[in-house]
Order: structure tokens, then C-alpha cells, then sequence
């Protein structure tokens, strides 16, 4: 198998298919969310959507969250008259049912039922108000930020990354934060691999993957991203500290010594369909010297 | 009498070995009759490959009888072509008749458990996976006791095989009989030895049961892929 093969197999036991209990799981989750949200603001026109990895085609099995926007239009101040007032009523919708946890931009949805208290359901709510008719740019409330209010684009976002033809190398780079426990968030690690692929889109998988790391390892400490929706307005050089750079250059040190001595396998471990050969190989081996036994059924 | 109460010893033999064997396996007497019940590993190489619920029901006549097996924890499929009884869950381990190839009369409790039972939950676990039966399966019903007795006697002559399932059912045979080979010598002269060392093998209520079930069927237990070629019976 090449390292593109395996690269290949890697993402597919990480896909999620629009059938998977997870997915559903998600989808169910997603229309109560909704629900929610427009029983509470009835008299306001929101347009609530997919964001994220689910939009972007960016999700792994591995670790993967649901970012649904709900934004009210421009002018509309029937869920709020302020940026913070939609995020708190927003807020107090959802504290009906699930137990909210301000996350910057986002509410993070938890169970609060007996049955399920403090479960965490991968969701994140993010209110805001379009700047104007177009519905295009919009404004959020950042809690807990000196800055509160940052201008977005989600369809510029969304362009972003789905147009930049890296999906798998996101995908995998997203795999690799989540299997090295590295701090960065899923946004600017998906803008640092556009950014430093953005002339090895022709390459392989495996050949992107090495050179990302090797830019993260050699030149980190120079390694700045611009958020593409807003790229003077939202600074995101906090989101990439000295501290965070030594760390992504560490795990890509490391990362490209383990594909030098031992092999892909060594980071991302056996895929699903290994196991299920490795297992396979384990029970053949045992029926080889089993007592050859055929069951049979009295009745036809 | 039930057997434990019969051969106490016996059953506390039974007990010491499968318990030391099976840890997670336990001995229980529910209303005279002895079930062992528990977790069921699939070993190989010393390490478990997988585990089944398991109760087994032994037989009031036990070691004569075979034990009624059932996966308890509902992971195997009721289903015929699981070898599982959609009515009882009951686990269809093994065909009978071919009791003394995997756990001969008289054998302990341990060679069912590390032989046939061992090999059905390992085939399961195959079947799961995706994989062919690894020893092969009988066919259902009837059809199943012809593949076996084409297999043994290496005839596929339905005539031939209830004829010698006749001998094997009954309580005596005569010298002077035909030979069921049908080639119209006396059995004496023909295949007195095979017939005498299967009847060693094969009780009278299995052949009976087995000959009851091939004429019920008639020409219906043979499946004509499966009867072809009709070999000639040799005389082993």
C-alpha cells in the first residue's frame, strides 16, 4: 500500500456519510435547535444554517462539531436590539432545553436532562445580525473579548475553504491537531494549510502533508494567517502565538520523524479497513486449527 | 434421575474443569436440570478474540445427549442461515449424527466446549465479519443429512442411503441381510465391517430421526448439484 493509498484510507474511516447515526444524531439535533430558536423569535425573519466543518466538507468522524448560525436581518432588532442582546436571548432560548456555554461567538450546547447532564452534543449556535440588505457580511458578539464585535463573512469563509481544492489535507491536518492534542483552532489551522499549500495543490496527499509539516517545523515562527472575510478587522495573530507556533513545530518535528522511521502508520495508526484484515487474519488463522465444525439446522 | 444426581462425581468433575477452563462460565441447577451459563470466549493463542452470552442446557441424559445451546445476549441473529432457531434462539452447533467425529459419547463436557461449540461461536464471529463459514455449514434440514451421509457413504443414491440408515437404526443386523450397497451380496460378504463400525458411531435414534426426516423428503433432500457425481460405494 503507498502512503497515498493508506492517506486515502485514513479519510475514509473518517468520513460521515449523510446516513450515519452520527450525522442523524446531528440532523435531529439540529432541527430541535432550529425549532427552538424560531419558537422563541417569532416575529423575526432568521436565517439559520449550516456553518462549518458540515458545510465545508471538512468533518472527521474523529472529532467533529455541528456550527449552526442563526443571524437576524440588518435592521431587525426583534431578537435584540444589540449585538450582546441577541447573543444573551439567544442564549436564554436554548437554556430551555440544553445547558448553554458561552464559547466566544458561539453558545456550546450541553444536556441538562437528568439522562444526559453535561453531555456535551458538538454544537455550536453562533447569533449575529447581517451589516446590511445583502445578507452577505455579518456582525457577531465576541464574549469575553476586549473587542466586541467582529464583522464575518460565512459564504466567504465557506469559498474559502471548500474552493482551495485541500479538503483532504484539511481533513488530515484536523486529525493530526486532534491525535497531538495541539491547541489551535480548527479555523486558522484550515487557513495555515491553504496558506502553505497554496502552490502544492498538484502535489499528492502524501507530498502536501510532509511539506506542511516541514514549513511548520523550519518556519512557523514567520507563519501568519488573515481571516479572508475580514482580513483587517479581525486579528487573528492571537489565534497564532509564539507559544502555539513552538508547539505546531514540535508536532510536525516529531511527526516527520515518525514517517521517517516508521512509516505513515506511525501517525495516524492502522486504518479501519487494517484492523478488519489484521482481525480477519486472526480469526483464520484460528479456525485453521479449530475442530472443523458445520452447523445445521434441524428444520428446513 | 437426572445424570447429576445419578453420578454426583461426574458432575462435580464437569464442574472443576470447565469452571478452571472458562472462569466466566458458572454451573447453575434450575428445576433438576444443570445449565451452564456465562460468558463464552473465543480464545486463540491464549488471547480472547471475542465472547458470546451463552446458555447451555445439558441434557437430562447427559454425557448421551447433546447440551441445547443458546446465545443469550441476542447479538446473533434469529435467523436460519445463522444457525440460530427463530423460535427459542436455540444454536444449531452440529448435525447429530456426526456427534462422534466432535464429541464422541462418553467424552467430557471440555472437548464440546473447546471443540464444536468453540468452532461454532468462531465461525460466527467470521460470519460477522464478512466472512465464508469458515468450516463449511450444513444445508438445512434434510437436505443437510443427505450432504452428510453423500460425504460418509460417498453415494448420492437416496436409495442406498436409507438403506444403510435401516441397518444403522435397527436393534440387530444380520449377516444374512442384503447388503445395502445393493450390488445383491449378503451383507457378510460385502460391507458387514463398515456397517458394524457405524453403528458404533452413529446412535439408533439418530439414524432413525435421520431416516425419518430423508423419506419424509423423499427426492426434495437431494440437491442436485449436490448429488452429482453418484460414486460407487467402496468397500472401507
Amino acid at each position: 500500500m503507498t502512503a497515498d493509498e493508506y492517506l486515502n484510507d485514513v479519510l475514509a474511516s473518517q468520513a460521515l456519510g449523510d446516513d450515519s447515526d452520527e450525522v442523524k444524531a446531528l440532523q435531529k439535533h439540529r432541527a430541535e435547535v432550529e425549532k427552538l430558536i424560531r419558537d422563541t423569535f417569532k416575529d423575526t425573519a432568521l436565517i439559520i444554517r449550516y456553518a462549518g466543518s458540515r458545510a465545508k466538507g471538512t468533518m472527521n468522524k474523529e472529532s467533529y462539531d455541528l456550527d449552526i448560525i442563526s443571524y437576524v436581518s440588518s435592521g431587525d432588532n426583534t431578537a435584540g436590539e444589540t449585538l450582546e442582546d441577541i447573543y444573551d436571548n439567544h442564549k436564554q432560548a436554548l437554556a430551555k432545553k440544553y445547558y448553554v456555554e458561552p464559547k466566544g461567538s458561539a453558545l456550546r450546547l450541553k444536556g441538562c436532562d437528568p439522562d444526559n447532564l453535561g453531555v456535551d452534543f458538538h454544537i455550536d449556535v453562533v447569533p449575529g445580525r447581517f451589516t446590511d440588505e445583502t445578507n452577505t457580511d455579518a456582525y457577531l458578539y465576541q464574549s469575553g473579548s476586549d473587542k466586541k464585535r467582529l464583522k464575518t463573512n460565512l459564504d466567504v469563509h465557506l469559498d474559502h475553504v471548500r474552493d482551495s481544492g485541500l479538503i483532504d489535507a484539511i481533513r488530515l491536518a484536523k486529525l493530526w491537531k486532534v491525535r497531538n492534542g495541539l491547541p489551535i483552532r480548527t479555523f486558522v489551522l484550515e487557513l495555515a494549510v491553504i496558506k502553505l499549500l497554496e502552490d502544492k495543490k498538484k502535489k499528492s496527499l502524501s507530498a502536501q502533508m510532509e511539506h506542511f509539516w516541514t514549513e511548520l517545523r523550519d518556519n512557523s515562527a514567520s507563519l501568519t494567517v488573515e481571516d479572508p472575510a475580514n482580513p483587517n478587522g479581525n486579528d487573528l495573530s492571537k489565534c497564532l502565538d509564539d507559544n502555539l507556533k513552538s508547539q505546531l513545530a514540535a508536532a510536525a518535528k516529531r511527526t516527520l520523524e515518525q514517517i521517517d522511521s516508521s512509516g505513515w502508520e506511525a501517525v495516524f495508526g492502522k486504518t479501519e479497513k487494517q484492523e478488519k484484515a489484521a482481525r480477519v487474519e486472526i480469526l483464520r488463522r484460528a479456525a485453521s486449527v479449530a475442530t472443523p465444525s458445520r452447523p445445521w439446522l434441524p428444520e428446513a | 434421575m437426572t445424570w447429576q444426581r445419578n453420578d454426583p462425581a461426574l458432575y462435580e468433575k464437569e464442574k472443576a474443569e470447565v469452571e478452571a477452563h472458562f472462569p466466566d462460565l458458572h454451573f447453575v441447577i434450575e428445576n433438576d436440570l444443570v445449565y451452564v451459563r456465562g460468558s463464552f470466549a473465543v480464545m486463540f493463542e491464549g488471547k480472547v478474540l471475542d465472547r458470546y452470552s451463552v446458555e447451555l442446557q445439558l441434557a437430562r441424559n447427559h454425557p448421551a445427549g447433546l447440551p441445547v445451546v443458546r446465545e443469550t445476549g441476542g447479538r446473533i441473529p434469529r435467523h436460519i442461515d445463522r444457525h440460530i432457531l427463530a423460535a427459542d434462539g436455540t444454536a444449531c452447533v452440529m448435525l447429530p449424527d456426526e456427534r462422534w467425529k466432535l464429541w464422541p459419547v462418553g467424552s467430557p463436557l471440555m472437548k464440546y466446549l473447546t471443540g464444536a461449540l468453540h468452532s461454532f461461536f468462531l465461525a460466527q464471529t467470521m460470519v460477522e465479519e464478512g466472512q465464508d463459514w469458515p468450516f463449511g455449514q450444513w444445508a438445512h434440514g434434510a437436505r443437510g443429512i443427505f450432504q452428510f451421509y453423500r460425504e460418509l457413504l460417498k453415494t448420492s443414491d437416496l436409495r442406498v442411503m436409507t438403506a444403510y440408515l435401516d441397518y444403522l437404526a435397527a436393534k440387530k443386523v444380520k449377516g444374512h441381510w442384503p447388503c445395502p450397497c445393493r450390488n445383491g451380496k449378503k451383507l457378510r460378504d460385502c460391507h458387514f465391517d463398515q456397517i458394524t463400525e457405524l453403528r458404533e458411531k452413529i446412535s439408533r435414534k439418530d439414524a432413525e430421526r435421520s431416516l425419518a426426516a430423508l423419506k419424509a423428503a423423499g427426492t426434495s433432500a437431494i440437491d442436485m448439484n449436490e448429488a452429482k457425481p453418484a460414486a460407487a460405494i467402496s468397500k472401507s
